[in-house]
């Protein structure tokens, strides 16, 4: 038996000073290729950053590499956030700007960061071309990051790791924002790097997970404890039955307007390349929408353009609650009326405010807060507060919050004002699987009221039960529009072209 | 054309400097309503017009750029900024007589030529919008009496306007009227609604004059702003270079340390940047920052006294004239020192470092802000005005030298700052000499409480801070910082 490639004893972690592990004890063995799972906030992130060297933490961690292996010698993270920085080095940023075209020069191309990243590795170019077109990435090589989606930043990630494939690689919730077939390629590619000598620690709460897999741990209650298969604990979802705050289930005074919105033959595009053609949608007062499509298909232009926040839809024919689009509403007056989540909305926010002035700002669409709400407002940030679990975390900083509960508080900011539009891109990003189900029951419960929604998910096991109609995207274009009768049999069988 | 402030009598020339109205948020209820509906025309697509333009039309109003012929024809950057975002684009000739306000967003050295271009195709009872006065007040620019001017200045780069814009805020602006040209008595509701319309008013607006934004703006770049900065830059780079310190560490620690250092300044003001010194090191620092002012108060009492007369206007001018002979020879020279051309080395300088090491750094910004502030109250600008022209600014610069050095600075403010800085540079550069043969590395370069016990003397140590924390920039600052706590950090490092 060889030496274990990972040691761990005694180890004490703390988070933003509170303690996640004490006295942790964890062996992982070559060939080994474990899958950790737990709630949100029960360290899993911790504990790969202490494995990859990088937080605060006391005891004991060895990491045995093997001298034999053509491998590198490194331990590679693939942190469940992204940063990246524009050619001056500055990562001040907002969620909007990837819409702007003068915004596109001023960070480096998908291409110069690999050209970059393989040099200071020493890889060779060529190897990346095939995990490229495996994530459907090939043709966003001359794409600048800024302009890249969340779901594409992800990607980058893992192109980087794949291609480097270090002997031990920690992956953190490597399939938020992904899409089906990527997910399938993924564990391709995982399975792939397995065989070449990488051992894997992937962090995750999904059931589809590449075949090599062969430990199965949970951590619970600052416990590392090993299970089976099929013992991973999220099959017992219990639901908290805590009632819905009353504010959130009046009815709303019903609008002059049939159609919340109505787009005809809208196009965007940057120079040559067309993110949106000749898209033709119409959403009527109350109807509950899924909009699909892989990767890049166009849904966040389009929602872009829903609320307020792409210059483009100036040049545009659509019409949103009833009015013209330009002609002399603010975009404060349309978001108003939104309430909106997405990653980028959540990767742009601003990390230095309370989890208590997070949620108010979303009275005023704002990212942080400016200014005083007054009794009524803060009575309803309370009460949702208590209703989302967040009592203990009201004056935490967003940015000493693990991902999850930072998304829990931005989904309490998405519906504090009870607005006639809900859009929710990918909202149960980065929670755990009861609290997906928790949240969407919520929707549900919001949407009875009359409620106007627009829900994008790639898994329908993981959408909300109020859903009727749905919209596929396929390379900036509408692929179908149907309702949910002839439901999802096609989502599935995505091709990239 | 002649100066106009120097056409003034003195009790005018003090009533317009004077002018400085921190105004209540309730002065903008009425929103953009007065600007609805009306044609906005912006001149000029650089960082400035094109997103101002984006935020006014966010807002609800009807916005289009004007170019110069040759700008469209050639596809210039301008055009295609504008363009690119679905504005309408067009001629002077097209879009200007059909204006209702023209704004004039080009850079200062222009500012004559377009303005004579633009305002005989302005139609009757047009507003001539401004934000920077030096046409009006050095140039002494006469505007058709029909015509409203006025100014509204956002104290920020145009790309931090949007970035607050879109995130629900603002940034902190300057508004005004030209008392010569306000023939209908709506300039300041206009101003107002133009604020409302670009997010400003969320941010704290002080109510100014041409005169008084003037005279400030051009005395705090010139000192605090981009003068100092630069000398104190270069100084301290040669120094630790002088003194054996790795020079890639040198010049890291020069390009980020002044924007780390700052940062603590925005929140906190002087006291607040003094406070992130240890103790021994916050008696060393405010010690030769005293010397460091007793120095240099003349020079800046030359500028300030240049700049009220006119001379310095006129001697810029002068430069123009000459083709920029002065100004191009000196950003070569800028482009040649030993710190623009060293590159930052890969070596990591955690946030607390650049204040253990940089010492002086800290010593160089408290010197420069109160004295820039204190010269210009002397002079006659009120406080409120003083603090941004001084305090406000200062991390902002601090951000374009992080960016790319001082060449980046340089090129990011405007020629007229530019100049200022290079006046100042020059002539501060051998007023330090004597100074800086006194400075060793524990000042710049080496943690300056390495090998020391930490100990000070109570009653020296709250005679500083009371000296710091009473000084009139703090007590301006903290009531003006209220309103714009809640700015984005800007960071690099």
């Amino acid at each position: 038996m060889s030496k274990p490639v990972v040691h761990i004893a005694n180890l004490s972690l703390k988070y933003q000073h509170k303690p996640v592990f004490q006295g942790l004890n964890w062996t992982i063995n070559r060939y080994e290729h474990w899958l950790i799972c737990g709630t949100s906030g029960s360290g899993k992130t911790s504990l790969a950053k202490a494995i990859a060297g990088l937080p605060h933490s006391y005891g004991n961690i060895e990491i045995a590499f093997n001298p034999d292996s053509d491998l590198p010698a490194t331990v590679h993270y693939v942190a469940n956030w992204f940063q990246f920085k524009d050619l001056e080095g500055q990562s001040n940023f907002y969620y909007q700007q990837r819409y702007n075209k003068q915004s596109a020069e001023t960070t480096a191309t998908v291409k110069a960061e690999l050209e970059s990243f393989g040099k200071k590795h020493a890889l060779q170019l060529n190897e990346v071309e095939s995990i490229l077109a495996a994530l459907g990435f090939s043709e966003l090589k001359d794409s600048t990051l800024i302009q890249l989606s969340s779901g594409e930043h992800k990607k980058l990630q893992l192109v980087k790791a794949l291609w480097l494939k270090p002997q031990l690689l920690i992956l953190d919730l490597p399939y938020n924002g992904l899409d089906t077939l990527s997910r399938k390629n993924l564990n391709t590619l995982l399975e792939e790097v397995s065989n070449a000598g990488t051992q894997l620690i992937l962090i995750s709460n999904e059931t589809e997970l590449p075949s090599c897999i062969n430990r199965n741990a949970e951590i619970k209650e600052g416990k590392l404890v090993e299970v089976s298969a099929d013992e991973r604990s999220w099959n017992e979802i219990e639901v908290s039955d805590k009632a819905v705050p009353t504010f959130l289930t009046e009815a709303a005074p019903t609008p002059s307007y049939s159609e919340i919105i109505r787009m005809i033959d809208v196009n965007i595009s940057y120079g040559e390349k067309h993110v949106l053609k000749n898209i033709n949608w119409e959403v009527k007062t109350g109807e509950k929408w899924v909009l699909q499509g892989h990767n890049g298909s166009g849904k966040s232009t389009l929602l872009s353009l829903i609320c307020g926040d792409h210059p483009q839809a100036y040049a545009n024919n659509f019409h949103l609650f009833g009015n013209k689009r330009g002609s002399g509403e603010s975009i404060w007056e349309i978001k108003e009326r939104i309430g909106l989540i997405s990653p980028e909305l959540h990767w742009y926010f601003d990390p230095s405010a309370t989890v208590w002035q997070s949620i108010v700002s979303g009275f005023y669409d704002s990212s942080g807060l400016f200014c005083d709400p007054g009794y009524s407002k803060k009575a309803q940030t309370d009460e949702l507060i208590s209703y989302f679990g967040l009592d203990e975390y009201k004056n935490t900083l967003m940015n000493e919050l693990p991902l999850g509960k930072q998304r829990l508080a931005l989904l309490a900011r998405t519906i504090v004002k009870n607005p006639e539009l809900l859009i929710l891109d990918e909202p149960c990003q980065g929670l755990d699987q009861q609290q997906t189900k928790h949240f969407n029951r919520l929707v549900d419960e919001l949407c009875k009221n009359g409620t106007t929604l627009i829900y994008v998910g790639h898994f329908e096991s993981q959408l909300p039960n109020c859903i009727e109609h749905r919209i596929l995207l396929e390379n900036g274009a509408v692929k179908s529009v149907g309702t949910t009768i002839e439901r999802f049999e096609s989502v599935e069988n995505f091709e990239y072209n | 054309m002649s100066n106009y402030f120097n056409t003034l009598p003195l009790r005018e020339q003090l009533n317009q400097l004077g002018v400085c109205d921190f105004m209540d948020s309730a002065e903008f209820l009425d929103g953009v309503n007065v600007l609805k509906g009306k044609k906005l025309v912006i001149v000029g697509c650089g960082a400035q017009g094109l997103n101002q333009g984006l935020n006014l039309r966010d807002s609800g109003l009807d916005v289009s750029y004007a170019l110069r012929k040759e700008a469209i024809e050639g596809k210039r950057d301008s055009w295609k900024n504008a363009t690119e975002n679905n504005f309408t684009v067009g001629t002077y000739e097209e879009l200007i007589p059909n204006a209702d306000v023209v704004i004039n967003l080009t850079p200062d050295k222009q500012h004559t030529s377009v303005v004579n271009a633009v305002m005989p195709l302005m139609k009757k009872g047009a507003t001539l919008l401004y934000s920077h006065g030096f046409n009006i007040v050095e140039e002494g620019m006469q505007i058709r009496k029909d015509i409203t001017v006025i100014m509204v200045a956002p104290k920020c780069p145009g790309s931090e306007v949007r970035a607050e814009y879109v995130r629900g805020f603002g940034v902190p602006t300057l508004i005004a009227v030209h008392p010569e040209n306000d023939p209908d008595g709506k300039g300041l509701a206009q101003a107002k609604a133009y604020c409302v319309g670009t997010g400003g008013h969320r941010a704290g607006v002080l109510k100014s004059s041409f005169v008084a934004e003037v005279k400030s703006d051009l005395m705090g770049e010139q000192t605090i702003l981009c003068g100092l900065l630069q000398t104190g830059s270069i100084l301290s780079f040669d120094k630790m270079v002088e003194k054996g310190i790795d020079a890639g560490y040198a010049s890291k620690l020069v390009q980020y340390g002044v924007e780390v250092i700052t940062e603590a300044l925005k929140h906190g003001g002087v006291s607040g940047m003094m406070d992130r010194l240890s103790n021994p090191a916050k008696v060393k620092a405010f010690e030769i920052s005293e010397e460091l002012k007793d120095i240099m108060r003349p020079l800046f009492q030359k500028h300030q006294d240049d700049i009220m007369s006119g001379e310095f206007s006129s001697t810029m001018m002068a430069d123009w004239a000459n083709g920029d002979k002065n100004l191009l020879a000196w950003r070569a020279e800028t482009g040649e020192t030993a710190f623009e051309k060293t590159p930052a080395g890969d070596v990591k300088i955690a946030e607390q470092e650049y204040f253990d090491n940089y010492t002086l750094m800290v010593a160089f910004v408290r010197a420069g802000v109160e004295l820039a502030f204190e010269t210009m109250v002397q002079a006659g600008i009120k406080p409120e005005s003083a603090y941004y022209e001084s305090l406000h600014e200062t991390p902002l610069i601090a951000n374009t030298i992080a960016r790319k050095k001082l060449f980046e600075m340089n090129r990011v403010i405007s020629d007229t700052a530019e100049y200022g800085c290079y006046l100042f540079d020059q002539a501060c550069k051998p007023l330090l000499a004597d100074f800086m043969t006194k400075v060793d590395t524990d000042l710049v370069g080496k943690n300056f409480n390495e090998g020391k016990d930490g100990g000070v003397d109570n009653r020296t140590l709250i005679a500083i801070n009371e000296v710091l924390r009473s000084h009139q920039v703090e007590v301006v600052g903290a009531e003006l910082r209220k309103a714009m706590t809640a700015m984005k950090t800007i960071k690099t490092a």
